[in-house]
Formats: C-alpha cells, sequence, structure tokens
C-alpha cells in the first residue's frame, strides 16, 4: 500500500455534551480521490477542520502526510489546499486580491494558473467580494485553492452554489489532478459528483462512520434493483432469501435484491421462463438513501 | 417624455415602504425627537442665568469653534433658545441627513441590487412610481419629525423658544433631512451599486460641512448659504427666526428631486450613469500578508480616528485659555474637572488661573483618552469578528501560525493607541498656540501628558487579547470592562467610591499631569502587566477552538 495522505485513529470530538464525532476511522492513500459523503450536520465539516489544525481533536489522532493535524498544521498547510463549504469573504476587497492574498499566504505564484483558472470557472476578479454571489465567492476559493500546487486539496462541498456548467468545469480540474497524481479529499452531498470522481468513499451519519469502501466494495453490501418479465407467473418469489419489495405491475416484477443473493435469484426465476430482465446497480443516491432511512428499507 | 401612466401606483408603495419603515424610522423619529426635546430644558437648567450663556457663547464665538459648529446669533440677548438653536441644529441636522441618506438608498438601489425593484416593476407600476414614492415617503417622515421636534420644544417652553420659533427649528431639520433625501435619490441614479451610492451622499454630506465651514470661518455668509447647513443656520433660529433659509432649503430639495426623476426615467433598471470602477485585479504587494490583510482592515477605521481627534483635540484647545474665565467661580465645575476641595479653597486669585487650566488639561487628557481607547479596543477584538464571520480559516488553513495571526491585529492595536494619542495632542497643542499669544502648554508637555496613558490603554488591549484567547465568545465583556474603566475615571471621584474599586482601573494609576510630578514606576509596572496578559492570550489562542458564530 502507497503512504497515506491522511489518517485519522479513533477521532472523536466533542463540543460540551454534544459528540460531533465519534470514533471516525479514515484512510486516505497519496494520489487517492476520496468522497467523503453525509448530510448537513453529520460532521463532515467539523471532521475536515480538525483536519486543519483548526478545532483539536477530544481523543484519537488526526494525521495529515504523517504529521500531526494540531501540532503541526503550519507545516501541513504548505503542502494542502483548502475551499470552506461556506465561503465567506472581506466585502470590501475584490476576488482578485483575495485569490493573491490567499495564494501568496501559501507561497508560491503562478500567474499563468490563475489566468488559466480565472477564464475557466468565468470569474471577474476587478469586482468587490460584497457584490459576489454564493457561486462567485466559491470560484473565490476554488480559484485560490487550484492555483496552488499543493499534494492534497480538501474541498467541502466545492460545488454547492455553482451551476451544472460550472460543475463540470469543477469536475475537468478534479480529474486533471488526479492524473497528476494529487490527493483530493471531497465532501459532498452530489452523488453524481462522487460517483464520477472517487476512488474511495466514506458515509458519515450522526458523527459515526457507516460505510467505508470502494464504490464496487460497497455495491456488494447493497441491494440492486431487478426488474422481470416470465412466461409463467412467478410463485414463491418472496420466500427466496435476500429479496425485499416486491411489486406487480404492467411491465413485470420489480423487487431489491441483495448483491450476494442474486445467483440464488436467478437460478430461482429461470424456471419461470425468463423473457425480459433488467437489473440496475444501486446508485450512490440508494446506498445513501439506504444509510439515512432509519426504517432501512427501500 | 412623460410616458403615460409614469406614476401608476404610486400610492400603494408609499404605504409599501411606510410599513418597511415602521420600525427603523420610527426609532430614528423617537430617538432625535427625544434628544432634542430633553437637551433645551437641560441646557437651561445647567445654563440658567444669562451672565453664564453669555460667557460660554463669547468662549466659543472663536475662529476654530465658529469653523466647527456655525455662528453665534443674538449674543446681545442670549437666550436658552439662541443658544440652543447655536449648538443644536448643525449636529441634529447632519443625523437627520444620515438618516435620509439610508432611507432613500434602501428603497432605491439596495431593492434594485437584490432584484425586488424587478419584481415591482413587472406589475401595472409606473416607472417613475418608485422613486416618486420614496420621496413623498421622504417627505411624510421628515415631516412628522419635523412636527414632532417643534411641538415639543414649543411645549417646552423654555427660556426664549417660542412657538414661532419651535416650529421653524424642527421645520429646517425636516427641511435638511429632504435636501439630502433629494441628494442621495440623485446619487442613486448615478451609480449602480447601493455602496456607491450612499458613500456619494455621504461624502456630499462631508461636503456640505466643509462648505459651511469654510465660510464660517471667513465670515463669508454666501460661501455658508451654498451648505444646507449653512443656510439653515441664517435662519438664526430662536433670534430673527427668518423663514427665507426655509424656502431656499425646500426649493433646492425639489429642483434636485427633478433631476433625479428625469434621470431615472431615462435609463434601464439596474444600470448607473457612473458605471462601477472596476476594483484591483490583483493584490498589491502590502496585501499578500496576514499583517497586510489587517492593515487593510484596520486601516480607514484607524485614519478616520486620527483625523477625528485631531479635531476634537483642536476644538478643547480653542476654549482652555478662557476656561478659567467661564468655571472660575463654580465649584461645582472646578470639581468636575477634578481641583480637590482643599486646593480650590486655598488657592489665591493669582495661580487661580494657571490651576484650573492645568487641572482642566488633565481632564480633557483623560476623556480623550477614553474615547480613543474605543478604536483601539475595535482592533484588538478585530480578530474575533473575524473568527466569528468564518473568515480566520481561510487564513489559518493556510501556511500562516496562530501567533503571525494574531500579531498582526495586535500589532496594529498597539501602533494606534500611540497614533491616536498622539494626533490628540497635537490637535489640543495646535489650537492652543493658534488662540493664546503664551501657550500655557509645550507640545512635549502634552505629548507627555498624553503618552503617560498608553501603558493603561495597554492594560486593556491586553486584557481584550486574552479575553480573545481565552473567552472567545465572551470577548465582547471587554466593553463592560471598557465601561467600568470609563465610569471610574468620569465620576469615581465625585462618587466618593470606595479607593480600590478605583484602584482597579489602570487609569487611576496614571499621574495627572501636569499638576503631579511624572512617575515611572506605576507605568513600568503597567506595561509589564499588559504585556503578560499579551502574551497569555498569545497562547491561550495557540491553543484552542476557532469557533464560528
Amino acid at each position: 500500500m502507497s503512504e497515506l495522505s491522511l489518517e485519522t485513529v479513533n477521532l472523536s470530538k466533542r463540543f460540551g455534551k454534544f459528540t460531533a464525532l465519534n470514533d471516525i476511522n479514515l484512510k486516505v492513500a497519496e494520489g487517492e480521490v476520496f468522497g467523503y459523503i453525509g448530510p448537513n450536520g453529520a460532521g463532515k465539516t467539523t471532521t475536515i477542520r480538525v483536519l486543519l489544525g483548526i478545532l483539536q481533536a477530544s481523543e484519537g489522532t488526526a494525521k495529515v502526510f504523517g504529521m500531526d493535524a494540531w501540532k503541526d498544521a503550519v507545516e501541513i498547510h504548505k503542502r494542502l489546499a483548502y475551499v470552506p463549504g461556506d465561503v465567506n469573504l472581506w466585502p470590501n476587497l475584490t476576488g482578485g486580491e483575495v485569490i493573491d492574498l490567499f495564494v501568496s499566504l501559501r507561497g508560491k505564484h503562478d500567474k499563468k494558473r490563475r489566468k488559466e483558472l480565472l477564464e475557466a470557472f468565468d470569474l471577474d476578479p476587478s469586482k468587490k467580494c460584497r457584490t459576489y454571489s454564493k457561486g462567485n465567492r466559491q470560484k473565490v476559493a476554488l480559484v485560490a485553492a487550484l492555483a496552488s500546487d499543493a499534494d492534497l486539496y480538501i474541498l467541502d462541498e466545492p460545488t454547492s452554489g455553482l451551476d451544472p456548467l460550472m460543475e463540470q468545469v469543477f469536475q475537468a480540474a478534479v480529474l486533471d489532478l488526479k492524473k497528476q497524481g494529487k490527493g483530493i479529499f471531497l465532501s459532498s452531498h452530489i452523488m453524481s459528483e462522487v460517483e464520477k470522481l472517487c476512488d474511495r468513499i466514506a458515509i458519515i451519519k450522526e458523527g459515526t462512520i457507516v460505510e467505508t469502501g470502494t464504490l464496487d466494495e460497497m455495491r456488494h453490501l447493497t441491494r440492486m434493483s431487478m426488474t422481470i418479465k416470465t412466461e409463467a407467473p412467478i410463485k414463491g418469489l418472496e420466500k427466496v432469501k435476500g429479496v425485499y419489495e416486491i411489486t406487480e405491475h404492467q411491465g413485470g416484477t420489480t423487487f431489491q435484491v441483495d448483491s450476494d443473493a442474486v445467483g440464488e435469484v436467478v437460478s430461482f426465476i429461470g424456471k419461470f421462463g425468463v423473457k425480459k430482465l433488467e437489473s440496475t446497480p444501486p446508485t450512490l443516491e440508494d446506498l445513501f438513501m439506504r444509510h439515512y432511512n432509519t426504517a432501512g428499507g427501500a | 417624455m412623460i410616458v403615460r401612466g409614469n406614476f401608476d401606483n404610486t400610492l400603494r408603495l408609499v404605504r409599501l415602504i411606510l410599513r418597511r419603515e415602521r420600525l427603523s424610522s420610527t426609532i430614528w423619529i423617537v430617538i432625535l425627537t427625544a434628544f432634542s426635546i430633553v437637551l433645551a430644558p437641560g441646557m437651561h437648567e445647567m445654563f440658567s442665568d444669562m451672565e453664564t450663556r453669555t460667557q460660554i457663547a463669547s468662549i466659543y464665538d472663536n475662529p476654530i469653534m465658529v469653523a466647527m459648529m456655525g455662528p453665534v446669533y443674538g449674543l446681545d440677548n442670549f437666550t436658552t433658545g439662541a443658544m440652543y438653536g447655536g449648538m443644536m441644529l448643525l449636529w441634529v441636522a447632519i443625523a437627520v441627513g444620515v438618516m435620509n441618506i439610508f432611507l432613500v438608498t434602501r428603497h432605491t438601489r439596495a431593492d434594485e441590487e437584490r432584484g425586488q425593484s424587478e419584481v415591482v416593476r413587472s406589475l401595472p407600476v409606473g416607472r417613475l412610481a418608485n422613486i416618486n414614492a420614496v420621496m413623498i415617503a421622504a417627505v411624510i417622515i421628515n415631516g412628522v419629525l419635523a412636527l414632532l421636534i417643534g411641538l415639543g420644544l414649543a411645549v417646552c417652553g423654555v427660556d426664549g423658544m417660542g412657538f414661532g420659533g419651535s416650529m421653524l427649528y424642527g421645520a429646517l431639520v425636516g427641511a435638511v433631512g429632504l435636501v439630502f433625501a433629494a441628494i442621495t435619490a440623485l446619487c442613486c441614479q448615478l451609480f449602480a451599486s447601493s455602496a456607491g451610492a450612499t458613500g456619494m451622499a455621504m461624502g456630499f454630506l462631508g461636503l456640505a460641512y466643509m462648505i459651511r465651514a469654510a465660510g464660517d470661518a471667513q465670515g463669508n455668509d454666501l460661501i455658508a448659504c451654498f451648505s444646507p447647513f449653512g443656510l439653515a443656520q441664517r435662519a438664526q433660529v430662536y433670534v430673527n427666526n427668518y423663514v427665507w433659509p426655509l424656502l431656499l432649503l425646500l426649493v433646492a430639495a425639489g429642483v434636485i428631486a427633478a433631476v433625479a426623476y428625469k434621470l431615472n426615467s431615462i435609463r434601464d433598471l439596474g444600470q448607473g450613469f457612473i458605471a462601477a470602477k472596476p476594483g484591483r485585479k490583483e493584490a498589491g504587494r502590502l496585501l499578500r500578508s496576514p499583517l497586510g490583510l489587517a492593515t487593510r482592515l484596520l486601516s480607514k477605521t484607524v485614519i478616520i480616528w486620527v483625523v477625528v481627534m485631531l479635531m476634537l483635540g483642536a476644538s478643547y484647545g480653542s476654549v482652555i485659555g478662557d476656561i478659567g474665565t467661564f468655571v472660575g467661580d463654580s465649584p461645582e465645575y472646578l470639581q468636575v474637572i477634578g481641583i480637590p476641595a482643599e486646593i480650590v479653597n486655598t488657592m489665591t486669585e493669582a495661580d487661580k488661573s494657571k490651576i484650573i487650566v492645568d487641572y482642566f488639561a488633565a481632564f480633557i487628557t483623560i476623556m480623550m483618552t477614553l474615547v480613543c481607547i474605543v478604536p483601539i479596543l475595535l482592533a484588538a477584538t478585530k480578530v474575533r469578528a473575524e473568527e466569528r464571520e468564518g473568515r480566520s480559516e481561510h487564513i489559518l488553513s493556510r501556511v500562516v501560525s496562530r501567533p503571525s495571526y494574531l500579531a498582526g491585529y495586535v500589532a496594529i492595536a498597539f501602533v494606534a493607541s500611540v497614533l491616536i494619542q498622539f494626533a490628540t495632542a497635537t490637535g489640543l497643542y495646535l489650537a492652543t498656540n493658534a488662540m493664546a499669544e503664551n501657550n500655557p502648554f509645550t507640545f512635549g508637555g502634552l505629548l507627555t501628558s498624553f503618552f503617560a496613558y498608553l501603558p493603561a490603554i495597554w492594560v486593556l488591549i491586553g486584557i481584550a487579547v486574552l479575553l480573545v484567547g481565552l473567552f472567545p465568545k465572551a470577548s465582547a465583556a471587554i466593553w463592560a470592562v471598557y465601561g467600568f474603566v470609563a465610569f471610574t475615571s468620569f465620576i469615581g471621584g465625585m462618587l466618593k467610591l470606595p479607593e480600590w474599586v478605583n484602584w482597579l482601573s489602570p487609569m487611576y494609576h496614571v499621574p495627572r499631569l501636569p499638576m503631579e510630578d511624572m512617575t515611572f514606576v506605576p507605568l513600568v509596572v503597567m506595561t509589564v502587566i499588559a504585556l503578560v496578559l499579551t502574551v497569555a492570550g498569545f497562547v491561550f489562542y495557540q491553543k484552542r477552538d476557532m469557533v464560528a458564530a
């Protein structure tokens, strides 16, 4: 296994009596694009703030590039770029000024890269930040982060204010970084984005990691949706292990099936003469919904 | 070209505006009216006999005070009314000007910026209906204010403040307000951003003050009349009660408003005649560091305070030479400026004026130091405001250590303390020099007495930094500390508070120059305490979580 760019061990963070993070264990390898998903208030931003050394862990450890996130924050930040989720800027500075300030606080200044990014994101740097919309403020932070030459990019819901066109620009930029072998820690609740970009995923719910792995690995643990039409009417499907939520309709029968029970189901329905079989792997959306519906259905 | 239906639905919009204004304008009206009314009997009580009033008037009838406050009328029969009209009208008019600037931008440019005007304009509403409605609302709001102030003052019936004069006073206040409402409406046509329009209107307000000051300083009535403030003062309210300035003000408001209407009718929604000036596309060299950012965020505040304190120093300086004649025979005043009873009783007529001047100088040094502390503490706690707004994490997530980030703001607070104290002393010195033939002060002496307070100010900075480091959510408690310090310095002596209460305030330990001798021990001790507090603040700041909101 390659070196870890980021690792937390039993990381917990409490604010008074409230437990924001509970035993978080994350491992992100160097050059990996890691998706961190969960609803608002689940603890995504708190995790990131601990990793940045803005908050101190109550228990456990958080390491970035093998260094302690709290004690060695400044050293770590030399190789890290960050885009906050809620970008609040100084109303009386222009976007260009803020970008330059941010970039120079890390050191190197690449004018050509800055210009390319401003054009790609279609951002006017001569406007005061007070006139920027949420999306434009986010672009300022994105341009500043992407213009920096870092080894790890921590992005907290970076596209929540961007329009679909800009989302594509962003995704292209991330894929570009990925090609260069940069590590990316992307927190998001936009499923298609995470599916498209990320190598591995962790799902956080109420401060606890409920699922980690590659998308493929998670699919093993989850149900896929099947729609079949058979010559003879199906009987006894509900008795097959791993089958849920059977509905009959004009197009045939639709049901959910556990990934590890697919073989059994296929051999079972074979007996009825299959005319049509459609199966769809679960999207991240489905995985997500499953974890967030405490009822556990669907 | 007048399009039919240009003003359609104006009245509905007026109602909408008044509905939206029911809180903010009501607050303005209540505060301004209460302030105006309460001060009339208050002033009369304070200066009840003609002799005292005339004495004060003659003290402040000097070029510097006239440039600042406007001319003094009715000296031959200086009623409380004449005094009130001379001292109050300008300041209330300025406040009403500010009120109107905010009122008009709020309902024109700000609405346009937020896209609210677009919704309204898509309804069957005339093109000029909004600006018309805003001006009508301004007439109503300023009219109510004028009426309340006028009636209130008339009811008080203080010496020399008759019904006619009082109504004229209120009307002048309202009329100046309308002039600024019209000017703001015009600025709102020129600029596409509400910040730009507000800035320009505020600029006009400043300009109006300067023109009046320039005219009054030279005794040139014509120049002063080009300013709404100067014009209003020419009504010589409560002395001669001239009505023509009122009429001129109303005509001016009408003409300016007409130009604004015209421009409004020929421009596109969301556009302005002056294109928004694009800002800098790149950061200058200075901005590219944490200290540079802190400087950029605080420099305006510090510069404004330096100028204000220079002027305030000058205004006190211009009256200090005559202070002996003013307070000389009143034991209460002598006590207010801190002269102990035993000295009052034993001082000879010969050194009386010197003693009074010295004590008065010491007194205003404390007072002005207390004012100076406000911007300094704002600078010291700015870093917490940045954190609350979620802007600190931009900086701290980059290659910036917490101490170096905090140091930028704290350094500015310390530097500002020196600059502002220096400015006050300079203003005081320059004015005393200009007024008196033999200046009772030397520049070095004044500077020493102001700088003697620096260690005390630094202790407060230290407390502020400690609070920011240790109790970020309660860092506003620094204002309670400030309140205590101000309270004890102001009336601690008169209230006969226990000695240890006064002792807690750093100001208590500063030698009262020029009467007392310079003693360095308490100053050194306080500087050390300030340093310890500041360092402790840094240590705790390094150790704690950043907490937004």
